[in-house]
């Protein structure tokens, strides 16, 4: 490994954890399109007072490195759940989360996350954000320095390097995030609805650049999202969840190249058969 | 040219506050003025324990320029001696209180075991502790102790508040960024509480500064502007001790003032509003 100051230490689950920038060296062996993440069996009980809630049941998948894979289901299906799981932020009740060899038994910096509501740091300014994962694994000030303000090129924020969060509008703060979770090379990237808070034409916006940037650096992406438009829009498969407990109802390839034309009809169609089910799941909920 | 006052102009505003408040000043004097009148009349002695404005602030100007009228002591030096334990007990609590805040909301058990010691102890009026603290402590110490009192629960209450507030996510995100427990402790919970640690210190400075003044009359080192204006009724010299009290609350204010403006400068730099 060139750069290894990456570490896996721990035995308990939530103890341990990968950490260390540059955490994608970890999997060089895998090649493009050959499974990076495997996910086995997930299943996720939770229990409210008395009553246990399946919320996830079965949920078996093999991301390949390089794809962009988004989650879609009716709302409160327990995306998010599985998301959470793979950061290691949550323990399942049961299954396996394989990533290369290694096993998941906690957050670690091989995982990435940008969040919904972004988690920026409020007391740090845009430029120490992006700077914090290498400032936890001993990155050098001057290397630190000089890799946060190319990611923030990338996302186009170098004007508001020396900006604080609260002055940044929403598309801007997760601008920040993307920017915060790929500075650190994941091996996979994890995007719990990262547009949800935006507005409409911003969301748009994101989704063009995101495509922009996956498609300067190879980039292995879960995105989960409600947005059926958005998840055709940007992924290489769509899997759709059933209503709770969810599995996976289907999943889509999504065969155009990017940057892909919303008005094609078999997009336009597609994207009618996606909605038509997630509805029939919502009504029967009803 | 015609004055129009136009609530939108914020120097307009200012202005506007500014004269409210020297009015508002000048109508206190005058109550002052009268109550002291009407208690000097219904006293048969000559002089009344309760000064006039005028005899008070005569006292002040001869007190800045000769020092008090018994031991020509300066203004100054029993002023410090007050602000020097209002700090050291300020100082302390800050010492202890910090550690023991992080601790108390980062960990349940800690809260749940200390939470008890807390609410018991904390609604005693701190001033209580001080004739059994001047004997443990002696007089300076003691003083020092009962301003820690003060200052330290409202810290720690800030503090463990501040603590229990940050949002979860943030530690989230920072979990996912490969930081460590001891990293997250240190650069996402510590900085999160620094505002409520601010609120703290502004609520806390306020209760020490009654704090040093009530613990001082009870003090036998004889120093502090407590006991200052304590030894001035005591030799019927009213005038001085209505000095004192006006330095009392011109300190008072300043302390709170200052307290108030950092605690807003630094929210803002951290970019929380409370």
């Amino acid at each position: 490994m060139a750069n290894s100051n990456i570490i896996i230490e721990g035995i308990k689950w939530g103890r341990d954890r990968i950490r260390g920038d540059r955490a994608d060296e970890l999997y060089v062996d895998i090649h493009e399109g050959e499974t990076l993440m495997n996910i086995d069996k997930l299943r996720i009980v939770y229990r409210i007072d008395d009553k246990e809630i399946v919320a996830v049941d079965d949920f078996t998948i093999d991301i390949k490195k390089g794809e962009l894979v988004s989650i879609i289901g009716p709302s409160g299906c327990g995306k998010t759940t599985i998301l959470r799981c793979i950061a290691g932020l949550l323990q399942p009740t049961s299954g396996t989360i394989m990533i290369g060899n290694n096993e998941v038994r906690g957050a670690g910096s091989d995982r990435g996350m940008v969040f919904q509501d972004f988690a920026l740091f409020p007391w740090r300014t845009v430029k120490q954000n992006v700077q914090f994962g290498m400032e936890m694994a001993g990155v050098s000030k001057e290397e630190r320095e000089e890799r946060a303000m190319r990611y923030i090129k990338a996302v186009g924020l170098e004007r508001f390097a020396e900006s604080r969060i609260h002055e940044l509008s929403g598309g801007m703060k997760q601008r920040v995030g993307i920017a915060r979770a790929l500075v650190m090379h994941p091996a996979i990237t994890l995007m719990d609805e990262p547009f949800g808070a935006l507005d409409a034409q911003t969301r748009n916006i994101m989704q063009e650049q995101l495509v922009k940037i996956i498609q300067r650096s190879e980039r292995t992406i879960l995105f989960v999202t409600h947005s059926v438009d958005e998840a055709l829009y940007l992924s290489d498969r769509v899997v759709i969840l059933t209503k709770r407990p969810s599995t996976i109802h289907k999943i889509v390839e999504v065969p155009w190249d990017r940057p892909r034309d919303r008005t094609n009809p078999e997009f336009t169609q597609m994207r009618k058969d996606i909605l038509a089910y997630l509805e029939d799941q919502n009504v029967m909920d009803n | 040219m015609e004055f129009r006052y136009d609530k939108h102009n914020k120097y307009h505003r200012f202005a506007r506050g500014c004269v409210i408040t020297v009015i508002s000043l000048i109508a206190l004097l005058w109550v002052w003025w009268v109550v002291s009148i009407i208690v000097q009349k219904s006293l048969v002695v000559n002089i009344s324990p309760l000064a006039s404005p005028q005899s008070a602030f005569a006292a002040l100007f001869s007190l800045m320029q000769n020092g008090d009228p018994l031991e020509h002591r300066s203004l100054w030096s029993w002023v410090w001696s007050s602000l020097s334990k209002f700090f050291k007990g300020f100082i302390l609590a800050m010492a202890i209180a910090l550690p023991v805040g992080l601790l108390m909301g980062n960990f349940r058990l800690i809260r749940e075991f200390l939470t008890p010691w807390v609410e018991v102890i904390r609604p005693i009026a701190p001033i209580a502790w001080a004739p059994i603290l001047v004997i443990i402590f002696q007089a300076t110490n003691g003083s020092i102790m009962v301003v820690f009192i003060g200052i330290f629960f409202p810290l720690l209450t800030n503090i463990v508040f501040g603590v229990q507030k940050i949002d979860p996510v943030l530690i989230d995100a920072a979990k996912t960024l490969g930081a460590s427990d001891a990293q997250i402790f240190i650069k996402v919970l510590v900085p999160s509480t620094i505002p409520y640690l601010m609120n703290g210190i502004k609520v806390g400075l306020g209760v020490g500064w009654m704090c040093i003044v009530a613990a001082e009359l009870y003090n036998t080192t004889l120093s502090g502007i407590g006991y200052f204006v304590k030894f001035m009724i005591d030799n019927a010299s009213y005038d001085y001790a209505f000095a004192g009290i006006i330095i009392i609350a011109v300190l008072g204010l300043l302390t709170t003032g200052v307290a108030e403006y950092v605690s807003k400068v630094v929210s803002r730099r951290m970019g929380v509003d409370i």
